[in-house]
């Protein structure tokens, strides 16, 4: 089957998801969210069966990469991170409905809750497209359906203040991201003459390269990409709207679109650093992003009360150690074990997993506790192990002890610098690694060690079959990885 | 005397328009304003995009792919306004306002 029937796939699984909500008399609209897991599924074993084409002659393969192990990678993140969220929204449901409640009378009980399962497989056919955009005009507008499907998911509490603000907040900055990022696509095309990746590349590396203007465009590239990945300066509106946002859209943020600005990023930055003009200003500018990024996520992390926030601010973190790999270019004939590309690959699919974990579990008890303040975590062990103990793991890894998947993200972006001769940034990401340990242990020793909260529901909590299935897979991958990385840089070559 | 365009003037002209547009975002306070505001930037991208194909001439013909980027970018843009003002008037309907500052209610 040819790769990009799989987009075509996702997009009709939505459609036919908004269809059956429009169209067919259901007593429980939460099974148009059984449609798009069956569909995901299927998409993701076929991912495994994919046939490339034997000539990529004709209009269609300048807008669409071939034979790209690592874009398939990617889709398949896309498609794991649908499915996830939408187990998680599966789960979320009385919330949302309360939050959207329907004054019309004659209204269906659930009126307004289809969209909400339909509206991710729509960013993730956007993901999955831009795994293999390859040209600017494609980069653009697979970006684009991402962040306004994202836009409208972020706000759609419409009832609640949290979310709408969140929505306003993240609408403005995204829009202003595109603004940055179209005019950096602007001067690309006018330096360079082309819109393909591969001919802009070539233009670049060309010793006559106006070095100014290109300086100007990467400005242009970077700010846009920053706010996109939450790297500092650009972080503002990360805990804010990660707060605001249904826990579901806060997990489908925090990794769909983090590792959608990634896959942009190496795309657009790659043939800046490979100009031997640029390289040098280029790694600087990556250099102090990247210092600042750190220091931000994790110092501002450690005071933090409610665990969204937390989370948000790790993934501003985890966002600097990318930026630490991307920073870290090898010295021009210098042997290197690894490239950034495979190291931000790996990271990105740790990444994915335990933050997956984190807001599963993090949703199963959303209904049951009061808030989402760390406090909440008191004593977990007592009233359900399975989920502390999944918790644990989760906060294990993406504070990178050994024997998880995280342990290894860290471990090969260090290596990395180490190689580049990065000194700087390896020094701040070993603080930034410290703090980490710091935050992410505070809420498994509260779990395990502190007796649950006076007043507080002390009764047992039960957690759904999908959602039980997904943590336990997720936690054994997330521990195969630790015992063997190749498991996951297997997948992309 | 008569001068030429040349392609620096369409630069110009297109960058006064992006930081015209990003002082907008940037100092405004009504939420409706800042939208135009960024469709400010989003034209001057756009600008940007005619005046190098205008100018890249291969084989006498201009370089057509930077006006076929800006349709796209008029089409997302459309897309963008559609559900940014419905999210601005949602917004509107639970605070009963469009000011930026009075959006705040997360804190530490």
């Amino acid at each position: 089957m040819p790769v990009y029937y799989l987009e075509i796939i996702v997009v009709a699984l939505g459609l036919v998801m908004l269809m059956v909500d429009a169209f067919v008399k259901l007593e429980d609209k939460r099974s148009i969210a059984w449609i798009g897991m069956l569909g995901l599924v299927v998409v993701f074993a076929l991912l495994f069966k994919v046939k490339w084409p034997e000539s990529t002659e004709g209009a269609f393969w300048q807008f669409y990469s071939s034979g790209d192990k690592l874009a398939l990678y990617f889709k398949g993140i896309a498609v794991l991170t649908t499915l996830v969220v939408l187990i998680m929204a599966v789960d979320y449901t009385p919330t949302i409905l309360s939050q959207i409640a329907n004054p019309e009378p004659g209204a269906h009980r659930q009126a307004g809750l289809g969209e909400f399962f339909a509206l991710p497989m729509f960013a993730c056919a956007g993901l999955m497209w831009m795994a293999s955009a390859n040209n600017l005009v494609s980069i653009f507008v697979s970006l684009e359906t991402v962040t306004i499907a994202f836009y409208i998911m972020v706000a759609y509490l419409r009832r609640n203040v949290g979310s709408l603000e969140a929505g306003v907040k993240y609408l403005i900055l995204g829009a202003l991201s595109t603004g940055f990022l179209v005019y950096g696509f602007a001067w690309l095309f006018g330096i360079t003459g082309s819109m393909q990746l591969s001919e802009i590349a070539t233009a670049l590396a060309k010793p006559g390269v106006n070095t100014t203007m290109a300086l100007f465009t990467f400005a242009l590239i970077l700010v846009a990409l920053a706010f996109k990945i939450g790297a500092a300066p650009f972080h503002l509106w990360i805990p804010d709207v990660y707060q605001g946002a249904p826990t579901p859209i806060t997990a489908f943020l925090s990794v769909g679109s983090k590792a959608a600005g990634f896959i942009v990023m190496l795309r657009l930055v790659t043939p800046f650093l490979a100009s031997p003009a640029l390289v040098g200003k280029v790694t600087l500018v990556l250099t102090v992003v990247a210092i600042l990024t750190l220091l931000v996520g994790n110092l501002a992390a450690l005071p933090q009360k409610n665990f969204k926030r937390l989370l948000a601010y790790s993934s501003i973190a985890h966002a600097g150690f990318l930026v630490m790999a991307l920073a870290s270019s090898p010295p021009a004939g210098g042997k290197i074990s690894m490239t950034p590309v495979t190291v931000i690959a790996f990271y990105l699919g740790a990444y994915l997993l335990m933050t997956l974990l984190a807001f599963l579990v993090m949703t199963s008890l959303r209904t049951k506790i009061a808030g989402e303040e760390l406090d909440s975590f008191r004593g977990l062990a007592k009233r359900s192990p399975f989920l502390a103990f999944a918790m644990v793991v989760s906060m294990a890894s993406l504070a990178g002890i050994p024997l998880t998947a995280g342990f290894f993200g860290k471990l090969f972006v260090f290596k990395l610098a180490v190689e580049a001769q990065q000194w700087a940034l390896l020094v701040f990401g070993l603080i930034g690694a410290a703090a980490g340990f710091y935050y992410y242990l505070k809420i498994a020793a509260s779990m395990y060690l502190n007796e649950p909260a006076k007043d507080g529901d002390t009764s047992a909590i039960t957690v759904s079959a999908p959602a039980r299935i997904a943590m336990v897979a997720l936690m054994i991958v997330i521990i195969l990885a630790g015992f063997n990385p190749g498991l996951i840089l297997g997948l992309f070559g | 005397m008569e001068t030429a365009l040349t392609l620096n003037h369409f630069l110009f002209v297109s960058g006064v328009l992006f930081a015209i547009g990003l002082a907008g975002v940037l100092v405004r306070r009504n939420l409706i304003i800042i939208f135009m505001c960024l469709e400010l930037m989003l034209a001057a991208a756009n600008l940007t995009l005619v005046a190098f194909s205008r100018f890249n001439v291969q084989d006498g013909q201009p370089n057509y792919d930077g006006q076929v980027l800006l349709f796209f970018i008029i089409t997302v843009a459309a897309a963008e306004v559609a559900v940014g003002l419905a999210i601005i008037v949602a917004l509107f309907r639970t605070k009963e306002t469009t000011d930026v500052t009075k959006v705040n209610s997360m804190k530490y």
